[in-house]
């Protein structure tokens, strides 16, 4: 038998699990073995020590109320996402950017007063410093739920319809090669979020950066924005119960296609003029040039729905989907794409881990 | 179809799930952090931090979820480590927590300098042995190391020891600077 590796060695240190078998028998009887051995547990030792710190003691109880009272006071514009994995960076700066969507969709867009409902998408290209310089806007007031978003899976349509109001699910009519038919239907209840300005809060929040605060247009303290999502529904095709920490998911951890409707956002202002509201918000220092180059080429914005492109990570093209305009994102390696548009006063997505020649079929032929 | 039935349970369950989560992981994800940082006030921050992003974005329910935290509270707390400033700050307080104690100051001084040492050096590691470091010392078994970093449980010994290797390196490149 071959000598043991440094790494079965490493392990028989301290994990009783590795101290039997025919690596233990093989240490038994090996003196090279042994020496390499003691050199080993000798610098495990050693490594152990330099790491040592004093026991933390932790109040649970009181680390779990404030953890939830910080989670009730930072609504999420968005919902969990139980098939979202850790290891997909790209993936969860896509969602960091839908978030920043909702933002822009609060902020930027109404002309003809004061109301918003878009009936066409286009992509605006963001980086990472707009997403945080949008989230830095969280600070600029009070973000209440007048009502949560539910989300909920479940194992048929009419139990998905149910909960998003009658909404019913797309039907895909044909899956691309290699796709799971396992299919969990996914629906998101209506959700109104409401945005209230404070003009103090502004200012500490940019004091506490040291920044100063772009003009606020007349009215803006107590200003508010309302925005109502959904609801929405969908189907996730793949095996959600794929654990991460089998080998495969080292590298993909998502299901392998979602396919989803939802209704058309719609947001409205009080006290200022979205106009007055957008251009404070483009004036925020961090917004790249980019994007703001993008928003004022924006024809009609009180009927564009924005969808932010990660400069970084993602690449876009407009489409023709079902007769309409459509924007696709991603590529044709497979890894990952999609293709959003709005139709009938519905958002429709397609995405997934398939092709983009794939993702725009599936989207032309779904009923 | 396990997960979707467990889906149709309501909103509340899924905050009943999350509180447990919470009181059997909170104190493990917080040792990592502690571990990486050696600053027990800041590793809580980190840990509540951990557990809020899980929150928003995750079922309690999840099969990965207790991996996903122990990942997380390493590459957070270590992500804080790197941070220069952060780094400052930690460590005037530490050595304004350690100068209350009046046992043998010499000493507390060279145990604050050694920690001091091992942290930065610990920094430097790359992401990923660094974790793999910072789970196991802080109790972590081989099955929970392979899990949270994603990577076959015949693999750790060999994280670990190369881990420990690079880390020994760069704390003596440390002292001899």
């Amino acid at each position: 038998m071959a000598h043991l590796t440094e790494g079965t060695l490493r392990r028989m240190v301290d994990d009783p699990d590795a101290r039997s078998g025919a690596d233990a028998a093989h240490l038994e009887g090996c003196t090279e073995c042994q020496g390499r051995f003691e050199v080993v547990s000798d610098d495990a030792r050693s490594i152990a020590t330099l790491l040592a710190v004093p026991d933390t003691r932790v109040d649970v109880g009181r680390a779990f109320e404030h953890v939830m009272s910080e989670w009730k006071s930072q609504p999420a514009l968005g919902f969990r996402l139980p098939m979202l994995g850790p290891t997909n960076r790209p993936l969860k700066l896509a969602f960091v950017a839908a978030v920043a969507a909702a933002a822009l969709v609060v902020v930027a867009f109404a002309a003809g007063g004061l109301f918003f409902q878009p009936t066409t998408v286009k992509t605006v290209p963001v980086t990472v410093a707009d997403m945080q310089a949008l989230s830095q806007l969280a600070d600029y007031g009070t973000l209440t739920w007048t009502k949560e978003p539910q989300f909920q899976a479940t194992t048929s349509a009419a139990d998905a319809s149910a909960l998003a109001a009658g909404l019913q699910p797309p039907v895909v009519a044909n899956l691309p090669d290699g796709v799971s038919t396992t299919v969990t239907y996914g629906a998101m209840s209506e959700a109104v979020a409401t945005f209230t300005f404070s003009a103090d809060k502004a200012a500490a929040a940019a004091a506490r950066q040291g920044k100063t605060l772009p003009a606020m247009p007349e009215g803006m303290d107590g200003a508010t924005l309302t925005v109502t999502v959904g609801p929405a529904v969908g189907e996730i095709y793949g095996n959600l119960n794929q654990n991460p920490s089998s080998a495969s998911a080292n590298s993909i951890n998502l299901p392998q296609l979602i396919v989803a409707k939802s209704a058309s956002p719609t947001a409205k202002s009080t006290q200022v003029t979205v106009q007055q509201l957008e251009a404070f918000i483009l004036a925020q220092p961090g917004i790249s040039k980019e994007l703001k180059a993008a928003i004022a080429a924006i024809g009609d914005p009180s009927t564009t729905l924005l969808i932010p492109v990660p400069v970084e990570y993602a690449t876009s093209k407009p489409v023709t989907v079902q007769g309409v305009d459509g924007v696709a994102l991603g590529d044709n390696t497979g890894v990952g794409s999609g293709v959003v548009w709005v139709k009938g006063g519905n958002v429709y997505v397609v995405a997934g881990s398939i092709k983009q020649s794939d993702a725009i079929d599936i989207a032309n032929n779904l009923k | 179809m396990n997960l979707g039935a467990r889906r149709m349970t309501a909103v509340g369950s899924e905050d009943e799930a999350f509180e447990a989560l919470f009181t059997a992981e909170y104190g493990r994800v917080a040792g990592i952090a502690n571990r990486v940082l050696a600053d027990p006030h800041e590793a809580e921050d980190v840990a509540q931090e951990v557990f809020i992003d899980f929150h928003r974005l995750h079922s309690a329910t999840a099969e990965y979820a207790p991996a996903w935290l122990h990942r997380a509270a390493a590459h957070a707390s270590l992500n804080r480590l790197r941070g220069a400033r952060r780094r400052q700050k930690r460590e005037a307080a530490q050595a304004l927590e350690e100068s209350d104690h009046t046992l043998d100051p010499q000493k507390q001084l060279e145990v604050s300098e050694d920690r001091r040492q091992v942290r930065q050096a610990l920094g430097r590691l790359a992401p990923r042995p660094a974790a793999a470091l910072a789970m196991r010392a802080s109790g972590l078994s081989y099955a929970e190391v392979a899990q949270a970093l994603g990577v076959g449980i015949g693999q750790v010994g060999t994280l670990l020891r190369r881990a420990e290797a690079a880390l020994r390196k760069e704390v003596t490149r440390g002292t001899s600077n």
